[in-house]
């Protein structure tokens, strides 16, 4: 599928010059197909760790649903919106996690259209990302309205509740734009998952759990026949999904642009959303991978040149959405319109000067460091920059919102916003959310896509079975 | 009844030997088990084009059609009048459209990979070993019996680790 072995060269799995991770130089410790299954199936064995982590997760979903229920209790007023904000820390969450959920199809749809090898063993991670991030973005239109027992409402079919359905509305456009993304991206996800249940189907001992694999992988049987449409399915499904991810960040961005907002209503939004989206994901891969990498001992399949790689991608993404910021304030400038001018200002220098700096600080000036490829190389540098990667793109988030809503036109309409404890309840309890599902995930299913990371090992031949013999390596 | 000979493989080459060897003889109709995909099984077998991507275009010519079909016929039948607007208008139609092509385009590409795939398959059918999903290639050749002690003879010359007979 993504690339092929180049067997017989010399791997190693130091610096690069021009160091890009080719298909030959991914895997250097990993030798045949044997040592793939029983590496990658030996991650499903649960651990305290594990245990201890997904304790922590249900706590916080805990937290989030109690004040959840709270809010609903004694209504939307306990979340700390005041007029003329009435878009906050919900609203600022789903598109966080949207764009979250982006990385995730970049890195197993974009980057496999263009052949980049060091996907290989960091694109199933990023699925189930996309999935579980998607999954907790969707439930903040239902938290965000209030009486979430209406959320049907929100969906756009003729009805006799006298709501018609405006499809010229970018909240309509919003509902298929997400509800497609959620089905490709599952059905992406499932289908890449066929062939390695098909091999914990195998490897299963326990005949309860056999019986569960054997329904769950569909009978699939790794034959020539079903690996040609597999093949051709999977390229069609990336093909789709490549055009989707654009698509969908752009029309979560049209919710704003839409509007005649100062500081939404720009043609930039598109690009600005989608480079961003790019980024925190890219961010998120790294939160996770990296304790991964670690705990599963999973060093020789996440290389040094993997990180490197994605940490490029993310040093470009981040050039991307600073150049957006500082567009945005040029063309605040160059358009000469008061308002827009006042409103960036006030952004940055103003009441929300913290967001705004806490913003360019983890978005545009941290990872300028990602230049140094010593930095690029060191994992845990690069966790600590993922985490200031994720506040800051919450914080982008933040400032797009609420700044515009607090200081639109006139002034009887300046105000301010500050979340409450029911808020950052909820935003707690939307991680706890996340990690729980993606904490169950890896230990049922492999975290490493068993099928894809054979396909770049050098199959086994008589000559190189000769060779091993012989007591080569 | 399927009866045939299968064939257990450590070695690509061995397997593909096999292959050119039943294929050239025409012993009978072959299929290939293996744990990931390789180009030297297709080079081997040399199959037909996948007919998947006819799914896909009709899925997503469909999906468009449908998307663009859907909002204007909303709009029409539940007119939102504004002074001055159309009551549709196909710019922002395109969204749905667009939408609905991928979704019912990737949607129907799954239907053809299950499709000529066979799958959900309730039973594993004969000729498989749960070893090809992990480092071992099976070959597996359905023939008439009185073939079968030739297709043996292949397998076993190309280095097969096992072969066995199953209907």
């Amino acid at each position: 599928m993504a690339t092929l072995a180049e067997p017989g060269l010399d791997h190693n799995d130091g610096p690069k010059r021009p160091n890009i991770a080719r298909a030959g130089l991914q895997l250097p410790a990993v030798k045949d197909y044997a040592q793939v299954d029983r590496e990658i199936i030996a991650t499903l064995r649960p651990t305290k760790a594990w245990f201890t982590l997904l304790m922590a997760s249900i706590t916080c979903l805990g937290i989030g649903a109690a004040s959840w229920i709270y809010q609903i209790y004694s209504g939307l007023g306990v979340a700390g919106y005041s007029p003329p904000v009435m878009w906050g820390v919900y609203i600022i969450t789903f598109v966080f996690w949207i764009g979250i959920g982006h990385a995730g199809t970049l890195i197993s749809a974009i980057l496999y259209l263009f052949r980049a090898g060091f996907r290989t063993t960091i694109y199933r991670c990023a699925e189930a990302m996309t999935v579980f991030a998607v999954m907790t973005a969707g439930l903040f239109p239902i938290i965000h309205i209030g009486r979430p027992w209406k959320f049907f409402w929100l969906i756009p079919y003729p009805n006799w509740r006298l709501l018609w359905p405006n499809f010229k509305s970018p909240l309509v456009w919003d509902v298929f734009a997400i509800s497609t993304y959620l089905t490709i991206s599952v059905t992406f996800l499932f289908i890449g998952l066929l062939p390695d249940i098909a091999t914990l189907r195998d490897a299963e001992k326990n005949p309860i759990k056999k019986q569960m694999l054997s329904l769950l992988s569909f009978g699939w049987r790794n034959s020539e026949n079903e690996w040609r449409h597999f093949a051709r399915a999977y390229l069609f499904l990336a093909a789709f999904s490549t055009p989707l991810v654009l698509s969908v960040h752009s029309v979560v961005s049209f919710d704003f642009s839409m509007a005649l907002v100062p500081g939404w209503h720009t043609t930039i939004f598109a690009p600005y959303f989608v480079a961003g989206a790019i980024f925190s994901g890219m961010g998120m891969v790294y939160t996770i991978i990296i304790p991964i990498r670690k705990f599963f001992k999973l060093e020789h399949y996440v290389t040094l040149n993997v990180m490197d790689a994605g940490a490029k991608l993310t040093l470009f993404t981040s050039m991307v959405v600073g150049c957006a910021y500082i567009v945005e304030f040029f063309i605040a400038w160059y358009g000469g319109v008061k308002v827009e001018q006042e409103y960036f200002y006030n952004r940055v220098f103003g009441q929300w000067w913290y967001a705004a700096w806490i913003m360019l600080t983890c978005n545009m000036i941290l990872p300028l460091s990602l230049f140094s490829q010593k930095l690029r190389r060191n994992p845990t540098w690069l966790f600590i920059l993922s985490l200031f990667i994720n506040i800051g793109m919450w914080f982008e988030r933040f400032v797009i919102i609420v700044p515009g809503l607090s200081h639109e036109f006139e002034p009887w309409q300046w105000s301010g916003y500050r979340p409450t404890w029911v808020d950052f309840g909820i935003l707690l309890g939307s991680f706890g959310w996340f990690f729980m599902w993606f904490l169950l995930f890896i230990k049922q299913l492999p975290v490493i896509a068993i099928a894809e990371v054979k396909e770049i090992v050098p199959p086994r031949t008589r000559k190189s079975a000769a060779h091993v013999h012989a007591g080569g390596h | 009844m399927a009866q045939g000979m299968l064939g257990v493989f450590l070695e690509i080459d061995s397997a593909c030997e096999s292959i050119a060897a039943l294929r050239k003889q025409n012993v009978g109709k072959i299929t290939v088990f293996t744990p990931t995909p390789r180009h030297e099984f297709d080079h081997a077998l040399q199959p037909p084009k996948s007919p998947v991507r006819i799914y896909t275009l009709v899925g997503a010519l469909s999906g468009a059609t449908f998307g663009y079909w859907v909002s204007i016929w909303g709009s029409n039948y539940w007119p939102i009048i504004v002074g001055g607007k159309a009551i549709s208008t196909w710019i922002p139609y395109t969204i749905f459209a667009f939408e609905l092509m991928v979704l019912i385009g990737g949607l129907s590409t799954v239907a053809g990979l299950f499709i000529h795939s066979r799958v959900p398959r309730l039973t594993m059918t004969v000729g498989y070993d749960p070893r090809f999903s992990g480092s071992h290639y099976g070959v597996w050749v359905e023939c008439l019996p009185e073939r079968l002690k030739e297709a043996e003879t292949i397998l076993r010359q190309a280095g097969a680790e096992e072969v066995r007979g199953e209907q």
